[in-house]
């Protein structure tokens, strides 16, 4: 008999008895005197989730899920000795990733040319130098539908032909890489992982408007990042890939890096472009586009990382492949940064039309802690949360707008009922009134008075009139400001208003925060029963809000108590409630 | 600083970017590399030597949250609060870092030996919630972590960090 | 160097494949890898791999997603699964040389995805 493995993890959320079933196996291969022959592995992952105690066995690759103690015995002496899969058992593995953008990250050396080249690398780009005109290479972007993924998803195709139809002395192609939403690091990722596809992304884009000259902008806080870009550049420039006659044509290109210095507002392209000049990164008004006025005046594509990641594959693999994928209006795969509370978080990718849940459930591994998953944040600052109810919805540009958040560049965000939405909603706003570049009254003025009537309602000083003057000041923002930062920064008010009034109407009536977490709204008090008089609170309490003794017990005085939570953390015997 | 040195450093950074176009930023990158911060002697050096006048130089560095105007501490801590890093806790670490410390964001330590900053996302979104100390990323943190992290500076520097805040003050 | 041309891009390719072992560790060495120690672990391989001469190479790669895992690395030894191992401190770094590499056994308790193709 072949050496043969049995891997088995349990699965379910509330507890893990895989030791258990370990010994269980252990002692049914002992028994059967298969020692040598078998090797039980203990797993940490086994990539499904809540099904009960999960049993692969290899090579044969039978995956067995809901295992229960009466079924070793027989996967032992079936499956594992004579190689028959148990049928009743069999769960049908299904990979929900599928990796285009993300495919050499894990898998060739960032920082080998070579390594890039063996997969396939600069080939897209010499196939199309030797015999694809501009044109042929727009009809083929056109096939495949991709669409900007930094997440307004203009057409590439289009932006690329209206680009090449204006002339020029000179044109500029550049790499959006200011990848500003927090708590997403899908284009670090690739940058740090495949740079080399990002170059040949550039290139084939500057082939394609006729540009000679590109620039990679991308965030100071990425510095491995950076580092990996410049060597790429670095070691294209060596093998004649950039610079005059690439690849024995008339195509010349050459890139160079410029960096960010931590301002939100250039990812907006016309911010991005003042960066790049060197100035301040003010926004302007649109048109003229960058595809007409960009970089020093001229003509500029500005395509995001992931973008430019997907372009040397759908040239070598073809338009129409790519088109195959995904839903109806947005095609391929995306990218997201699966974060909070969810239990695997990482960078996934999956075909367009993936749902919420699919992601979040049959990936991530569903919610830490055993806690409900409350709502899908996507979008970051400018995007919107999606509460539970509607988590079979879809990943697509429209879907997720009809839903009143966006696809954004990536960031996925899980949160649970320890969260609370006017908390959430008050940190995007904060972070987008920290960012405005104070340019554009709407952006300036609406924003300073959005966080103002978040921080009333969140401190229990709230009136039910104020939903209404949020929603009224979004709207205006919305029309008026300037730039996308200023347009899109109430999306998170007005989307958690949408789904969990409810919840800013708990603070406003009730003065309770239902989540416990704005501070403001927190009642501290000392329950006797459960005292112990040890005094720890007593001598904690910054403000001598604590009176009594040891003989006495102690007691809170709400006038005197600043709400800082030291009591509570550091009573031992959960004598102190808050709520 | 030796001024003549100083000046000899800054002609090296400009001379390498001066022939580029938009090298301002990419410039003040290297200086605050170098020295931590921009100093004012050395704005008045770019001023002269990329012949463009020292309001403008200004107007890029106040505009960008990467360039500082003051020396920061030995050591920048660098609390990230991005949304995961947020949801998971990182408000909590820092204000036990503020305890500790006894600043508040942005200001460095009376002794100079920690700068605290925020910062917007690291990109280490699995290890939430996370803080940066210099290029060291500590992850997973809970905020009785920080006290020993601290300290482990403090000892490389033959210091004791106080615990309450009582030592270290903040900047005016 | 001189310029290359469309037939070097394939010499290249055909060069790199050759040079292809069968017998590799790759280290996920981007930010959130290296913040989790990665570094220290692709150090700690290629110092042990070196001592004992074992004949696998350790290679750097970019991340493979599984951020909640870092650091994490991919094993491919002749006549064993792929598997990638998360959560590697140097004690399991350890246990992957002696038990999976020296032994051909695999390490409980830190397989986070496994290839099934032998």
């Amino acid at each position: 008999m072949q050496q043969k493995r049995i891997l088995i993890k349990d699965t379910d959320l509330k507890k893990d008895r895989t030791r258990d079933f370990y010994t269980a196996f252990l002692t049914e291969i002992q028994d059967k005197k298969l020692e040598e022959k078998v090797q039980l592995v203990r797993v940490s992952d086994i990539g499904i989730y809540g099904k009960g105690l999960t049993v692969r066995v290899l090579p044969e690759n039978f995956l067995y899920c809901d295992v229960e103690t009466g079924d070793i015995s027989r996967i032992v002496s079936e499956s594992v000795v004579e190689g028959r899969p148990i049928e009743a058992l069999l769960h049908k593995p299904d990979d929900k990733q599928l990796r285009l953008v993300l495919r050499n990250c894990g898998l060739v050396d960032p920082e080998s040319i070579d390594d890039y080249i063996k997969h396939d690398g600069y080939q897209a780009i010499a196939t199309i130098l030797e015999k694809m005109t501009p044109e042929k290479v727009i009809e083929e972007m056109k096939i495949s539908e991709l669409r900007g993924r930094g997440g307004a998803g203009f057409p590439t195709w289009l932006k690329w032909k209206l680009t090449r139809a204006v002339e020029a002395d000179q044109k500029y192609v550049i790499c959006n890489g200011d990848e500003g939403d927090p708590g997403a690091y899908m284009d670090r990722s690739v940058l740090e992982g495949d740079p080399h596809s990002v170059i040949e992304g550039m290139m084939i884009a500057a082939y394609v408007i006729g540009a000679t000259k590109g620039f990679f902008y991308i965030r100071a806080e990425y510095p491995l990042a950076i580092e990996r870009v410049n060597r790429a550049v670095t070691q294209a420039h060596e093998y004649g890939l950039l610079g005059e006659n690439i690849l024995g044509s008339s195509f010349k290109l050459d890139i160079e890096i410029r960096l960010g210095a931590g301002a939100f507002v250039c990812g907006e392209e016309t911010a991005l472009i003042s960066s790049v000049e060197g100035k301040r990164g003010y926004p302007r008004p649109r048109p003229p586009y960058p595809s007409v006025k960009g970089l020093w005046g001229k003509p500029t594509v500005i395509n995001n990382v992931e973008t430019l990641a997907n372009i040397p594959l759908i040239m070598l693999k073809g338009g129409k492949w790519f088109s195959s994928i995904g839903t109806e209006k947005s095609k391929g795969s995306k990218v997201f940064a699966l974060t909070g509370k969810v239990k695997n978080s990482g960078l996934i990718e999956v075909p367009m039309g993936t749902t919420l849940k699919e992601i979040v459930f049959e990936i991530g591994g569903g919610g830490i802690a055993g806690k409900k998953v409350k709502a899908v944040q996507t979008g970051g600052p400018s995007g919107g949360v999606i509460p539970e109810d509607f988590i079979n919805a879809p990943v697509g540009y429209e879907s997720l707008q009809k839903l009143g958040s966006i696809m954004g560049s990536g960031g996925m965000i899980v949160m649970n009922e320890d969260d609370c939405m006017v908390d959430i909603a008050k940190f995007y706003l904060r972070f987008c009134v920290d960012e405005s570049c104070g340019k554009c009254a709407p952006c300036r003025i609406g924003g300073t008075q959005l966080l103002h009537l978040l921080e009333k309602i969140s401190e229990g000083k709230g009136e039910i009139e104020d939903l209404d003057r949020l929603r009224r000041i979004s709207r205006a923002m919305q029309k008026a400001a300037l730039c996308g930062l200023g347009q899109t920064a109430p999306n998170p008010v007005l989307s958690t208003l949408r789904y969990f009034e409810d919840e800013y109407k708990a603070h406003i009536v009730e003065k309770k925060c239902p989540a416990g977490r704005c501070a403001g709204l927190f009642h501290f008090s000392i329950i006797e029963e459960k005292c112990k008089r040890c005094g720890l609170c007593f001598r904690n309490c910054p403000v001598q809000a604590v009176s009594g003794n040891r003989d006495q017990g102690y007691l809170i005085f709400e006038e005197k108590c600043i709400n800082c939570g030291r009591c509570f953390e550091v009573c031992k015997f959960e004598a102190v409630s808050r709520g | 600083m030796d001024r003549e040195k100083l000046k000899a450093d800054i002609k090296e950074i400009v001379e390498e970017w001066k022939t580029k176009e938009g090298n301002l930023i990419m410039i003040l990158h290297k200086i605050e590399n170098r020295y931590g911060y921009v100093p004012r002697e050395v704005s008045f050096e770019i001023s002269k030597l990329l012949d463009v006048p020292l309001a403008r130089i200004y107007e890029v560095i106040t505009f960008y949250n990467y360039f500082k105007l003051e020396p920061p501490g030995k050591h920048t801590v660098a609390v990230c609060m991005g949304t995961a890093c947020y949801l998971k806790g990182g408000a909590e670490l820092l204000s036990e870092l503020e305890h500790i410390l006894g600043v508040k964001e942005d200001e460095t330590t009376k002794d100079g030996l920690f700068h605290l900053e925020i910062v917007r996302c690291l990109g280490c979104c699995g290890l939430a919630p996370v803080i940066k100390i210099d290029g060291k990323v500590f992850g997973e943190l809970k905020k009785n972590d920080i006290i020993d992290i601290l300290s482990h500076y403090t000892k490389q520097n033959g210091q004791m960090v106080s615990g309450v805040g009582s030592e270290v003050s903040g900047k005016p | 160097m001189k310029k290359l041309t469309k037939d070097d891009l394939q010499a290249i390719k055909q060069e790199e494949l050759k040079k292809e072992t069968a017998n590799w560790i790759k280290v996920g060495l981007s930010t959130c890898g290296i913040a989790a120690g990665a570094q220290d672990i692709y150090d700690f391989l290629v110092e042990e791999v070196k001592k004992r001469n074992l004949g696998v190479s350790i290679q750097r790669c970019g991340c493979a997603g599984m951020c909640y895992a870092e650091p994490l690395i991919e094993v491919k030894v002749e006549g064993m699964p792929k598997v990638f191992y998360g959560k590697v401190n140097k004690e399991t770094a350890m246990k992957i040389v002696e038990k999976h590499i020296g032994g051909k056994i695999l390490v409980n308790d830190h397989i986070y995805d496994i290839r099934s193709s032998q």
